[in-house]
């Protein structure tokens, strides 16, 4: 994307692969990895940090892409809705939203599904209070979020029943 | 979440099956089911294509020059320091914009609206904050930024109108000159004897509400990408996150002096709508007309201030509403004034009436009263215009006959929920004082199911108990009516009478592939599913075979887009309509082939079979091959006509009902009202997945905690629009909207193809009504009385503040 200052090369990896972009100073992370990259599975809602579409997981950490500069994630590792499953396929969080009815329009979804993963690294057994809370900071306008609560509960009592049948 | 239905009940099924058209016996294998949706693994996977998602070679970005005033007159625009910015190629304003077509709101097809002209980029006066009057094409959206930053525009400030009752006085400031007024429309209109009944009435209850300004505010904001192609005479191609690609190319084509042939709208997924992107907007226009006049394919995507402050709002209405009653609570008469705070522009296609009329027309709702009447005004004041978003003025019109009615049974010391059961119509088909006539619905039935899922008794037992202990607990009931498959009936019945239908092509391929194009469109709502269910099952084939085909005027049959809960029911009777057509003539090919008559034909899951004789089959395949290339064995329709065929459906007026009930606690110390259960009892009619249904009451439910409690967009006295950001409008969230209860109640339509009804606004038109009467019921022991919406901890704490200090006297103020 064309702008007025200098610009710099960003080293940094997407989805378990190393990609170089450029990018001027200003770019927002999510610009460079919408336009710059060319992954459009993170989407844009405010640009104020309010919505949480444009979450995406910065050295594993859930991290609002809209917030954050591309040159401020160079050598980082960068993890997006592209790269959440094999090709032709659905994490378990993935099918757990479909089977939940927990998307809509599907906007606000990559967000949730990068906050989703980020809340069942650190806790994999959430109360209902828990989920609520963390994902009080995404935004969806279409499910009134039942099926989306409902989605993260069943992954974590898939995960809890698969841990114990190991 | 819990989940529960019933079955149909039978006094509407004896009611449906008296009506004109009867119920079509047919195949459900896929209908009424839980199907999982098909485009969810495209949307999981960051596949879905949204606008910002579309990129042209050689493309510009657009940004808009806004004014920050409410109303204020241009006096000169210049852009000598954007133009200078390397990157910057153009600057236009609306002057340069002078080869277009005015933008005309013409409204309905009735009397006593005014039609009111704008141009796309306002020329001498802007009107609102954020009513944009130039644009810069810039290389990247970034450069085009800086260059808007640095065009100059001078302005002088005008007096703006701002409230809308000062805007009614013949000595108010105009918001449009050329109107001579400001009210677009006054409309009134009665049924039965209101005064009488008002004369002769034990008791009169008046209420006043206000029901606050909300909008859509979809996760995805808006976004216009065109191109101006030399083929063909000259060409647009325009990308727009629409919900009507037909409408908008039809409105849009002439302002910009093509053909409707010489435009094509392509939809591309969409990121939530709600209505909001219903309506024809100035960017609509300004896009393609600088993509033709810079010579580039130029993109445009909206921000959220942009979103905020200059999309559409909703729902700034301003009611009164009056109820005659007989001393044993029997409701004889109501009466409505609904003024709406129109906003600078009556939006297009739909106006400002979307709101205001409907909230007059369906005064009467479920309730059996004959007397009633309404009148309306649509002042024109300095802030952004009023559109269709979910639930229109449908969630006014309940909030102030719910609240009244509310009001009415404390007047009379009777149970909220006997006096509505005392006062509601049966099941059977209705026809209400001004001449909607309902399909049959389940009215009682929806709110006792609402009463018993918030345990009524016990919670009046609770309630007290609370009280006691200084907590403050309440709650409130909410049955609803909502038009629905809006159609030429339906609307002509809601008083805004414009052709409303749809069409759908069937064609079965000739590897038997169904494909299947219409003009509805999809965002959020599922129709690449549903319409498949629909589809598999009208034809009797599988449904991962089926591709529902929409959102490209080039490529989908006309159709009149997506809004006011209508696809469900038009595009079920378009789909059967054609494929209907088709079938029989697979049957038809299949009986030729299997050497059998047509009646024994039997075509299921993609194979047609002969009834009774095991083993004779033949798969969809091989018939689709022979319709194709079969020669004149093949029947002569089949030859001259393949196996396409495209329909339409008008539908009768399609009624879904239901109830909400809100439990609530209200802190009386801070104000903050927190839901302790949102119930809600749907009935749609037919559902066709009830999963998609759940879905739907469910984020509609949450649309309306947000217009009870949260969403407001604020002018301050000046006329400056102070809720630009997420962090002034707000959301519910997580933790603002909770689990819910939601209870259905299938009464198939007495008139619709396959008993289908529609479903998408239900909940935002019911909950805010139960969460005022749930607030206002927990704070009964003050006597206070809520008159707005959102209630805000500060509205709440402050009539509470006021409340006890005239209890405890002047002694203590």
């Amino acid at each position: 994307m064309e702008t007025k200052q200098g610009t710099v090369a960003v080293t940094l990896t997407v989805n378990g692969e190393k990609r170089v972009g450029v990018a001027e100073p200003r770019m927002l992370l999510s610009d460079f990895l919408r336009h710059g990259l060319g992954m459009t599975g993170t989407h844009v809602g405010c640009e104020q940090g309010v919505c949480g579409a444009c979450t995406v997981l910065i050295d594993g950490q859930p991290g609002r892409s809209c917030l954050a500069f591309a040159v401020q994630v160079e050598g980082a590792t960068v993890d997006t809705v592209e790269g959440m499953a094999e090709p032709g396929e659905l994490s378990d969080v993935q099918q757990a939203f479909r089977a939940e009815h927990g998307l809509q329009c599907g906007f606000c979804t990559p967000g949730f599904l990068a906050s989703t993963q980020a809340l069942l690294e650190q806790n994999p057994d959430p109360t209902d209070d828990e989920i609520r809370e963390y994902l009080s900071g995404n935004v969806c306008r279409c499910t009134g979020y039942q099926g989306i609560i409902a989605a993260v509960r069943r992954v974590a009592t898939e995960r809890k029943a698969a841990s114990h049948d190991a | 979440m819990t989940l529960e239905s019933t079955a149909t009940d039978p006094a509407a099924t004896s009611a449906a099956s008296s009506a004109t058209t009867p119920q079509q016996p047919r195949p459900a294998r896929y209908v009424g089911r839980p199907v999982q949706r098909v485009e969810d693994p495209r949307l999981l996977s960051g596949q879905g294509r949204y606008i910002d998602d579309v990129a042209l070679p050689g493309m510009l970005h657009a940004a808009f020059v806004r004014s920050p005033h409410a109303h204020a007159r241009i006096v000169g625009i210049d852009a000598t320091e954007a133009l200078a910015v390397e990157g910057v190629v153009a600057v236009y304003t609306g002057k340069d914009l002078d080869w277009l077509a005015p933008m005309v709101s013409a409204g309905p097809m009735r009397e006593g609206v005014l039609a009111q002209s704008r141009s796309p980029l306002a020329v001498e006066v802007a009107r609102h904050v954020g009513d944009p009057v130039a644009v810069v094409l810039a290389r990247s959206p970034y450069l085009a930024e800086d260059g808007r930053d640095l065009v100059d525009v001078e302005w002088e400030p005008l007096t703006p109108v701002l409230d809308p009752f000062a805007a009614l006085h013949p000595d108010s400031p105009l918001v449009d000159e050329a109107l001579g007024t400001n009210n677009i429309s006054h409309l009134e209109q009665s049924a039965g004897d209101v005064d009488t009944a008002f004369a002769e009435a034990d008791h009169v209850t008046r209420i006043r509400f206000h029901s606050g300004r909300s909008t859509a505010a979809p996760i995805e904001c808006r976004g216009v990408v065109a191109e101006y192609e030399d083929r063909a005479g000259g060409r647009f191609n325009v990308y727009s996150s629409t919900q009507m690609p037909h409408l908008l190319r039809m409105l849009i084509a002439p302002v910009l002096g093509v053909s409707q042939g010489q435009l094509s709208v392509k939809a591309p997924d969409v990121g939530g709508a709600f209505g909001l992107k219903c309506t024809v907007f100035p960017e609509d226009i300004v896009v393609p007309a600088v993509a033709r006049m810079s010579g580039r394919p130029v993109k445009w995507i909206e921000d959220r201030w942009e979103d905020l402050a200059a999309g559409v709002h909703s729902k700034d209405m301003h009611c009164s509403m009056e109820i005659a009653a007989t001393a044993d609570g029997t409701m004889t008469a109501f009466r409505g004034h609904f003024v709406t705070d129109s906003g600078a522009y009556s939006s297009i296609p739909f106006t400002p009436l979307v709101d205001s009329q409907v909230a007059g027309v369906y005064l009467s709702s479920c309730y059996g009263v004959q007397n009633v009447a309404y009148s309306i005004d649509n002042p024109l004041t300095n802030k952004c215009q009023i559109g269709a978003v979910r639930g229109v003025g449908w969630v006014p019109g309940q909030l102030a006959r719910e609240v009244a009615i509310d009001q009415l049974a404390r007047s009379l010391g009777k149970d909220p929920v006997e006096l509505r059961l005392q006062n509601m119509i049966g099941p059977e088909v209705y026809t209400t004082p001004f001449g909607q006539t309902y399909d049959g619905g389940s009215y009682a039935a929806a709110l006792e199911k609402a009463r018993d899922a918030v345990d009524y008794p016990a919670f009046r037992q609770r309630q007290a108990q609370a009280r006691a202990d200084g907590r403050y607990l309440g709650v409130g009931f909410s049955p609803f009516v909502e038009p629905t498959g809006w159609g030429t009936a339906s609307a002509a019945a809601g008083g805004l009478p414009n052709g409303f239908f749809d069409t759908a092509s069937v064609t079965v391929e000739p590897d038997g592939s169904v494909t299947v194009t219409t003009g509805l469109h999809s965002h959020g709502q599922g129709h690449e599913t549903t319409l498949a269910q629909v589809t598999a099952d009208e034809l009797g084939v599988a449904m991962d075979s089926v591709r529902i085909v929409f959102g490209d005027t080039d490529s989908s049959v006309f159709g009149m887009g997506t809004y006011a809960s209508r696809s469900a029911v038009l595009g079920f009777g378009s789909i059967q309509e054609s494929a209907v057509q088709v079938r029989d003539r697979l049957v038809r090919l299949a009986a030729a082939m299997l050497e059998a008559d047509d009646a024994d034909i039997e075509l299921v899951d993609g194979v047609a079979a002969v009834k009774g004789v095991p083993g004779k089959t033949v798969p969809l395949q091989q018939i689709a091959l022979f319709g194709y290339f079969g020669g004149p064995a093949r029947p002569e329709d089949v030859q001259r006509d393949g196996l396409t065929a495209t329909s339409g459906y008008n539908p009768g007026e399609t009624y879904a009902n239901g109830c909400a009930a809100a439990v609530v606690e209200v802190d009386v110390r801070t104000g903050l009202v927190s839901i302790e259960q949102l119930a809600a009892v749907e009935d749609c009619g037919v559902v066709l997945n009830p999963i998609i249904v759940k879905g739907q009451v469910a984020g509609a439910l949450a649309n309306g905690i947000g217009v009870a409690l949260l969403e407001d967009l604020a002018y301050e006295d000046n006329g400056e629009f102070v809720s630009g950001s997420l962090m002034h409008y707000l959301y519910p969230s997580t933790t603002e909207v909770p689990d819910l209860t939601l209870h259905s109640i299938e009464t198939p339509s007495a008139v619709s193809v396959g008993g289908v009804k529609g479903v998408g606004e239900a909940g935002t038109i019911s909950a805010p009504a139960a969460i005022v009467n749930a607030v206002m019921d927990a704070l009964s022991p003050f006597g206070i009385v809520i008159e707005k919406t959102p209630m805000t901890p500060e509205y709440i704490r402050g009539l509470v503040r006021a409340a006890e200090a005239a209890a405890t006297g002047p002694a203590r103020s």
